[in-house]
Order: C-alpha cells, then sequence, then structure tokens
C-alpha cells in the first residue's frame, strides 16, 4: 500500500510539473519574449554575468589545455595557412587604399554611407550558448552601453550575426550560422538571393540564385541592404563554395563559407544601425 | 544544510560549470549538457520524484540563457528526470556500470526528446541531421561525467526526507 501511494504521488508530481512547464511555455508564447518572462531573462543574464566572468578566469586554462592538446594539429595548419594569407594581404592593402579614398570621394559627392561610416559598439565574446541546438554568442556588452535588439554585428573580415536579446550588461547574438538565420545576399553582378545558416562547420545555402546568375567558386557575396532588410548593405558574407547549375532547374545550388571564423571569435563589432524595423529573433521571419 | 538549499546549489554550479567551461570543450562540435546531467543524477541518486523536480528546476534555470521557448527545457528535464529515477529504481543496484550506461541512454534521449518537443512548439530546425552528433556526444559525455555528477546529487538530496538511494 505505501508502495502505491508513493508510486502514485509521484506521478501525481511528474504530471503537476508537466502542467507547469506547458503553462510557461504558452505564456511564453503569448508574451512573444517580452513581459515577465523577459525580465526574468534579463535579470539572470546581468545577474550571473559577474559570477560567470569569475569563474572564467579561473577555468578558462582547462579549455585551453583541452584545445591544445585535441586539435593541436588543425592549430599548426591553420597556422601556417594564415601566414599565406597575411602575406597576400599585405601585397593588396595598397591597392585597396587607393580603391577606398576613390570610393569615399564618389560616396560623399553623391551623400551616401558606407558600412565603415556606422557608428559601433566593440565587445568581446563572454561565451557560447550553453545549448547545443542554438548557434548564438554571448557579449560583455548591453543597453547600457547603446546596443539594442536587431543590430548587425560584424567581426573584421564580415558579417557574425545580428542582437537577438539584450539585458543592461549581456547581449547575446544568432550567429548566421544557425539554423534560423536568414540574411539578403548579392554577388558582384548585384543580383539578389538568401542565405540561411546550416549549423556550425557547414555552408551556408544560398536560395533563389536564377540559372543565368554568373556564380563561380571563391566570388565573394555581402548583404544586399534591400527594402525591409535588417542588415545594412555592402557587409561581406561568404565566398562561394559550390555553384552548380542543373540543366532545365529553376535555381542554381550554391554554398558560401563564412568569411569570419566564427569558432574564433573573441572580440566583434555590434552597428548602432537599425532600418526602423520590430526586434529580429529565431521565430521571426527572413528579412 | 537542507535539499532546499543543496539542491539550487548544485544546479547552479552546474550552470557555472555550462557555461564557464563545458561550452569550450567541444566535440565534432557539441558540448556536454550538465543541466541534463543533473536530471538524470537525480533521478539516478534518489529516483523519479526527485529526478522530475530537479529536472524541472534545471531546465527552468537553463531556459532563462536560452532562445528557444522558455519552459522547453523544465518540460523535457522533468520528464526524464522521472524516467530514469524509474528505471534506477529497479536496476541501480545490480552493478556499478547500470548508473553510467543509464546517463548515457538518458543523455542521447534527452537530446533528441528536446528536439522533438521543440519542433511541436514551433522549432523545427531542431530537428535536423546534426540531432545524431549530438545525442552521441551528449550521452558519452554523461556517462564519463555521470559518478561525480551522481555523488553530487545525492549530497544535495540527502537529509529533509528524501529518500536517496544507497551506494
Amino acid at each position: 500500500m505505501a508502495v502505491y501511494r508513493r508510486s502514485t504521488r509521484q506521478r501525481f508530481t511528474l504530471v503537476l510539473l508537466v502542467l507547469l512547464s506547458v503553462t510557461i511555455l504558452t505564456l511564453d508564447y503569448r508574451g512573444q519574449g517580452s513581459g515577465i518572462i523577459g525580465v526574468l531573462k534579463d535579470g539572470a543574464h546581468d545577474a550571473f554575468a559577474p559570477v560567470q566572468s569569475a569563474a572564467e578566469a579561473v577555468v578558462r586554462p582547462i579549455g585551453d589545455v583541452f584545445n591544445g592538446i585535441f586539435r593541436y594539429d588543425d592549430l599548426e595548419a591553420e597556422n601556417a595557412r594564415l601566414r599565406q594569407q597575411l602575406e597576400e594581404a599585405e601585397g593588396a592593402t595598397l591597392e585597396a587604399r587607393d580603391a577606398q579614398r576613390q570610393l569615399r570621394a564618389l560616396l560623399d559627392l553623391n551623400g551616401l554611407t558606407s558600412v565603415g561610416d556606422i557608428a559601433s559598439v566593440s565587445a568581446r565574446v563572454v561565451s557560447a550558448s550553453p545549448s547545443n541546438f542554438e548557434q548564438a554568442l554571448v557579449l560583455d556588452r548591453g543597453t547600457d552601453d547603446g546596443v539594442a535588439a536587431g543590430m548587425p554585428v560584424v567581426a573584421g573580415a564580415g558579417l557574425v550575426g545580428r542582437v537577438i536579446d539584450v539585458s543592461r550588461t549581456r547581449s547575446t547574438v544568432l550567429l548566421l550560422t544557425d539554423p534560423s538565420f536568414r540574411v539578403g545576399v548579392r554577388f558582384l553582378d548585384d543580383d539578389v538571393a538568401v542565405a540561411t545558416g546550416e549549423g556550425p562547420g557547414t555552408p551556408l545555402t544560398v536560395d533563389l540564385v536564377e540559372p543565368s546568375t554568373p556564380v563561380k567558386k571563391g566570388d565573394l557575396v555581402f548583404t544586399s541592404g534591400l527594402q525591409q532588410s535588417v542588415f545594412p548593405p555592402g557587409i561581406p558574407v561568404g565566398k562561394v563554395r559550390r555553384a552548380r547549375a542543373t540543366p532545365g532547374a529553376l535555381r542554381q545550388e550554391v554554398t558560401v563559407d563564412p568569411v569570419v571564423d566564427i569558432g574564433r571569435l573573441r572580440f566583434v563589432k555590434v552597428l548602432q544601425w537599425s532600418p526602423g524595423a520590430a526586434v529580429a529573433g529565431p521565430r521571426e521571419a527572413a528579412p | 544544510m537542507t535539499p532546499r538549499v543543496k539542491v539550487p546549489a548544485a544546479v547552479l554550479l552546474a550552470l557555472l560549470l555550462q557555461q564557464a567551461l563545458l561550452t569550450d570543450v567541444r566535440v565534432a562540435g557539441v558540448a556536454p549538457d550538465a543541466m541534463l546531467l543533473v536530471a538524470v543524477a537525480a533521478g539516478v541518486a534518489a529516483g523519479a520524484e526527485a529526478g522530475a523536480i530537479v529536472g524541472f528546476v534545471a531546465g527552468l534555470t537553463l531556459d532563462l540563457f536560452l532562445q528557444t521557448p522558455f519552459g522547453l527545457s523544465s518540460l523535457v528535464f522533468s520528464v526524464v528526470g522521472y524516467g530514469v529515477g524509474s528505471v534506477a529504481a529497479v536496476f541501480v543496484r545490480a552493478s556499478w556500470w547500470i548508473p553510467v550506461a543509464t546517463a548515457v541512454l538518458a543523455g542521447m534521449a534527452g537530446e533528441v526528446a528536446f528536439a522533438l518537443a521543440g519542433a511541436m512548439v514551433g522549432e523545427g530546425h531542431l530537428v535536423s541531421p546534426r540531432l545524431v552528433t549530438i545525442a552521441l556526444v551528449v550521452g558519452v559525455a554523461n556517462g564519463v561525467l555521470a559518478v561525480p555528477a551522481v555523488r553530487l546529487m545525492r549530497w544535495a538530496l540527502e537529509g529533509g526526507g528524501v529518500r536517496v538511494h544507497a551506494r
């Protein structure tokens, strides 16, 4: 009899917790991430931030040892590759400076702005998302520093993602490799398409590419910045890895490698730019 | 200290380890899931009811830091903790490796259940071929960390009228 009462009580507890979870899910869905749940999340981020920073200072060497042991060969190969790239880049720098000077003169003449003119907030990457189902980073800047939800995030080479949640001292960035991330892109000949994240270490897929669009491996793609886009135009997104046009198909199959090495990000810039659109998050539609 | 103090402390410790250390310790791009492990360990240590309650608390705490629907982790972790506790009550004393194997299987099942539950509430992108890799890595990581996790939750749940399984 005691066993029966205990098992009944256990089942009752489970049912109660399940119903409570479903109620919370419903409240969150109706509130669209704002309201009391949004306040709780923001408070948790701000309250946990100093504790996490202190803990990281202690345990980061452990993570570095792990990476050093299991990724030494990868790091060595990447070092050699980056040295070669640096040499090539130094040669192109002088050409780029002159081209930039001409571009700025042209933009000023026509009253236009470039990505380089947008005010930005530098931020340090604090941690990745604790979930394996999200491709997101947490930055050490928040509303107190002028960061707002929806702002684009870039690193030295190009697009990193978009701010989707922000508290006073922390902000969460949805990476362009997340399966829910979409960005309007354009190719060198100004044809436009939509790039979608496919997960970590996987190239982005680019949809809506016409068969007539001239695309080849190595081509750069940039943010298109079309009307209602949440990204300004001209931010490098990636390089074409593969472009295949099947005879008779309505679209080309194009994949793009991000120009930014997402796995090694330490510092980023949050562009203080907004097209006036609503807060963009994982549940909302493509730009 | 009563379990009412020790359990939240254990959950916060797991969250701290997850955020500060485990997110950087990745195999095939997948990190261990300390919060799911806490729910599994509670079920192994103290049975179904404890597993469900700790799973709910750990899941809700984790949901504060995720962009997935708030309440999704608490729903999944409470069910996984309950299931593990129900099974562990029968087998846990049979052999030392049973709790480890339970943690491996529960870790895999928990990740799959999270993706499926997420798909049911509109997060269809959670179900992808990568789910297999996530389930395998988390399952193995749970197995590796099972022994210290079960000891931690046994300590956290002792006292206050909670029946903890003998070692």
